[in-house]
């Protein structure tokens, strides 16, 4: 998009306006440009439609509510994940807009007819002049009929006042197109941030007591080791303001001086590397981690170790039957069916060997993930496979409902189908290990895909 | 008074229309389809055979039952209100016997439910719900009583009464049956086959075997129609009114699109005239062939193809792209993704700068939206399916040259 001067003729409250915003949001100037420019000062008529998309965390909502704010420009704002039915919508907008007519209680507006009625009559009442319709996670709207986000978007011209409609969104303009036309709206991409622009805005947020330098040194360290895996500016702050403590800690016991980076950079960098497993992943809370850093002396890399262990093992008791129910539920998955006479049939002594030749360029069942499988050949490895008699009562085929129940099985027939149900297994090879040798049952040589 | 002002009614005309002397002003307005004449022309075997249904009905003072069928714009409706009209006419003059006629649209119901409403409301004047009104009409016709006067029920659209358990048109065709009802349907649609198709058997076996099937108009019946119209008025030239007749006859046999054509045919060569600075003043215009011609190319032709024609390069470019495609893999249909690259291989063929997908994504939804092709929705990206909604000839015949 073109680049938009914003006049310099225009009144001082502008300029300083924008001068605040510039103080306030970092590295966004030009984006800030261009929506100034579309939403328009204040005798001109903004853009009808204007369409924001970029990343997440790349300061969208952040910027448009600073500028909102600073030019106190009547607006409404909604988060079109809240919105269920169209009425939350148009309610909400209403109600937002003219607050002093409209609350909650005596408003009632469920179509798009009465929307646009009840709206001009209220701007005209109130005089209002200039309005912003904002609308995040635009993509939710998809959810409606299609006419909903078309009339959204010739809002301008069906009340016929100055407003415009701003939609922001994560996902590009394309997938918003359906079968009908709809009118195009000004696009305006929100690139993501790079590495001098992550550590401009991070070094913001400098805890007292610490130079400027010295904090940007260490958010230098945390972007080394983070920022291949993340830019989301969200997530990195989380963590450079979870691990400053453990930085810092050698100089509060006064072992090492603050500039001696090269000896902090040592201390730190095994720390970082330990929380770049649980990045995204809040398996260890900020409250847990900085108990193990700060209080513990012990060393925290193996209790954090640990902890996230402690989280991933699979730690389901189940009854004795439900185990080798399960074990069989995962042989039928990965195990091709004819291979089952190879590993289940016991006395095969006088029976001819027939060579089962399996190709050996087939792919890993493992890979492709589970198949389903009848309720009969799962019945038949678990009978081969119970080392007892188990008569088939009720109570087997209520623990296998109640694996389904539990997602560790799931069914892939029709309801109807009560005949032939299929299921297939929902479990991973360390979970089926773990309850494997609970019972002691050597799993790995009964799975075609280990022989 | 609050229903009142709800319901949407055009505004009374304040002056009177202004009608010019001109002949082909008075053509045009004696030419509209709500300009029904006095007589209908062609149609004169049909309306004996109902008036003569209708008065042995109201002289034998019992129900019956009539289905006239015919495809759009044959004089159905317009026939059966002319019979009405003279009976209504014989009643008042006192030559039959009393009876009340009411006209029922099948479209003009929101639901086939409320058949029973509205014919409650034009027999009595009274309001009921559809269940009420339905328990009252059974009352009426069904149970002897008082000496009534007939009924005369005009059904039209009868297809669109059509309900899963098929009680409308069951008592519709129920009631006549009754001795004393004294009521008289007659039921058009535009099917010849709407008893045995849609119908119960047991309705269609109360429907009775009086049908009238209206067959299309030939040309000469159209032409003949037409210069009823414009007698005496010197606005038509007679081979272009045959040409109109023969060309509508050829498609359809609607007299209101022949209407049509000869209104618009008027409009053209007003137009015209007033172009031409005519040699003398008052000089007569008649509607010739070659205004005719015009006005059935505008009626006529495909507006796809001069949506094509005057699409842009690149639209022009991705329906070429789409005919490469059909092509290539044989198939009526393919993905965006292989459509964008043959729409590549030609922009480079042509050593034009080819489009980004986004572009290209969005050439794709206008003449989708156009509906010059069929397209998914955006949601599914490179993976949506895209058919042309034309054959591959219209689009090779409009992008030629």
């Amino acid at each position: 998009m073109d680049h938009i001067e914003v006049g310099n003729q225009c009144c001082s409250p502008r300029i300083e306006g924008i001068q605040k915003i510039q103080q306030s949001v970092r590295a966004r100037k030009k984006q800030m440009e261009v929506l100034l420019g579309l939403l328009g000062e204040e005798d001109e008529v903004p853009c009808d439609c204007i369409f924001v998309y970029g990343h997440e965390a790349t300061g969208k909502s952040y910027l448009l509510s600073k500028i909102l704010e600073e030019f106190e420009v009547p607006y409404a704002w909604i988060n079109c994940v809240e919105i269920y039915s169209q009425r939350l919508l148009y309610e909400g907008i209403l109600s937002q807009l003219f607050s002093s007519t409209y609350t909650v209680t005596t408003l009632r507006c469920d179509n798009m007819c009465d929307f646009i009625r009840m709206f001009k009559q209220e701007a005209q009442a109130m005089n209002l002049k200039k309005m912003y319709i904002i609308l995040d996670n635009a993509e939710k709207l998809r959810n409606f009929e299609p006419t909903l986000l078309a009339a959204l978007m010739r809002l301008q011209e069906l009340t016929r006042l100055d407003l415009s409609v701003i939609l922001i969104s994560e996902i590009i303009w394309e997938k918003f197109r359906c079968g009908i036309g709809l009118c195009e709206p000004l696009q305006l991409h929100f690139p993501q941030y790079n590495r001098e622009e992550v550590l401009e805005i991070l070094s913001l947020d400098c805890p007292p007591g610490y130079s400027e330098e010295f904090y940007t040194a260490y958010l230098r360290v945390v972007l080394s080791v983070f920022y291949l895996v993340t830019r989301n500016l969200r997530e990195l702050r989380y963590l450079a303001l979870l691990n400053f403590p453990k930085y810092c800690e050698p100089i509060k016991c006064g072992t090492v001086s603050e500039s001696d980076q090269h000896k902090l950079w040592k201390n730190i960098e095994p720390h970082l590397k330990e929380a770049l497993n649980t990045v995204y992943l809040r398996e260890v809370s900020s409250f847990q981690w900085e108990n193990y850093h700060t209080k513990d002396a012990v060393g925290p890399a193996k209790k954090v170790g640990d902890l996230t262990q402690s989280f991933n093992r699979a730690a389901v008791e189940l009854p004795f039957y439900s185990k080798f129910l399960l074990i069989a539920s995962y042989l039928a998955s990965y195990n091709p069916a004819r291979t089952d006479k190879k590993f289940f049939v016991k006395n095969q002594g006088k029976v001819k060997k027939k060579k089962i030749n399996l190709r050996k360029d087939q792919p890993k069942r493992h890979i492709l993930g589970p198949k389903p499988f009848p309720l009969d050949r799962m019945m038949a490895i678990f009978y081969s496979i119970v080392e007892e008699q188990v008569p088939p009562t009720s109570m087997i085929f209520s623990q296998i409902t109640t694996l389904v129940t539990l997602r560790l099985l799931a069914t892939t027939s029709n309801e109807e189908e009560l005949g032939t149900p299929k299921y297939k297994c929902l479990v991973g090879l360390e979970f089926i290990r773990n309850v494997s040798q609970t019972v002691k049952f050597d799993i790995l040589s009964y799975l075609n895909d280990f022989i | 008074r609050k229903i009142k002002r709800l319901r949407p009614v055009i505004p009374s005309r304040q002056t009177p229309c202004s009608v010019s002397e001109n002949p082909l002003e008075l053509a045009r307005v004696k030419l509209h389809v709500s300009a029904v004449p006095e007589y209908l022309p062609c149609r004169e075997y049909e309306y004996s055979d109902i008036y003569s249904f209708i008065e042995g009905k109201l002289f034998d003072e019992s129900g019956g039952c009539m289905y006239i069928s015919g495809v759009p714009g044959t004089g159905k409706t317009a026939t059966v209100r002319e019979v009405m009209r003279c009976l209504t006419q014989a009643r008042d003059s006192g030559e039959v016997p009393l009876f009340q006629f009411i006209e029922i649209n099948g479209l003009r119901l929101t639901d086939p439910h409320h058949f029973y409403s509205q014919l409650l409301q034009e027999l009595t004047h009274e309001k009921a719900t559809t269940s009420h009104a339905a328990e009252l009409l059974e009352q009426r016709f069904t149970k002897p009583g008082l000496k009534r006067d007939h009924v005369v029920l005009l059904v039209d659209e009868l297809d669109l009464l059509w309900t899963r358990k098929q009680d409308v048109m069951y008592h519709i065709f129920d009631w006549p049956t009754y001795p004393h009802s004294k009521f008289i349907v007659i039921a058009i649609a535009n099917t010849m086959d709407l008893p045995e198709k849609i119908m119960l058997n047991r309705i269609s076996s109360r429907l009775g075997l009086t049908r009238i099937s209206f067959q299309p108009y030939t040309h000469k019946q159209l032409q003949e129609i037409v210069m009823s119209r414009v007698q005496g008025l010197n606005a038509f030239d007679p081979d272009a009114v045959q040409l109109v007749a023969r060309k509508v006859a050829a498609i359809s046999g609607d007299a209101r699109r022949a209407l049509d054509i000869c209104r618009r045919a008027t409009e053209i060569t007003k137009l015209e005239s007033k172009h031409k600075a005519s040699p003398e003043k008052g000089s007569r215009h008649l509607v010739g062939m070659g205004q005719i011609e015009q006005a059935l190319q505008e009626m006529f032709t495909s507006p796809k193809i001069a949506a094509m024609r005057s699409s842009s390069l690149q639209e022009k470019l991705f329906l070429k792209a789409v005919v490469a495609e059909y092509q290539r893999s044989g198939l009526e249909e393919a993905t965006f993704s292989q459509i964008f690259k043959q729409h590549v291989a030609i922009c480079r063929l042509e050593g034009i700068q080819p489009p980004t997908p986004s572009e290209c994504a969005a050439i794709c939804s206008y003449l989708g939206s156009c509906r010059l092709l069929l397209v998914e929705d955006g949601q599914k990206d490179i993976l949506q399916c895209v058919r042309l909604n034309m054959s591959v000839d219209d689009v090779n015949y409009a992008l030629q040259n």
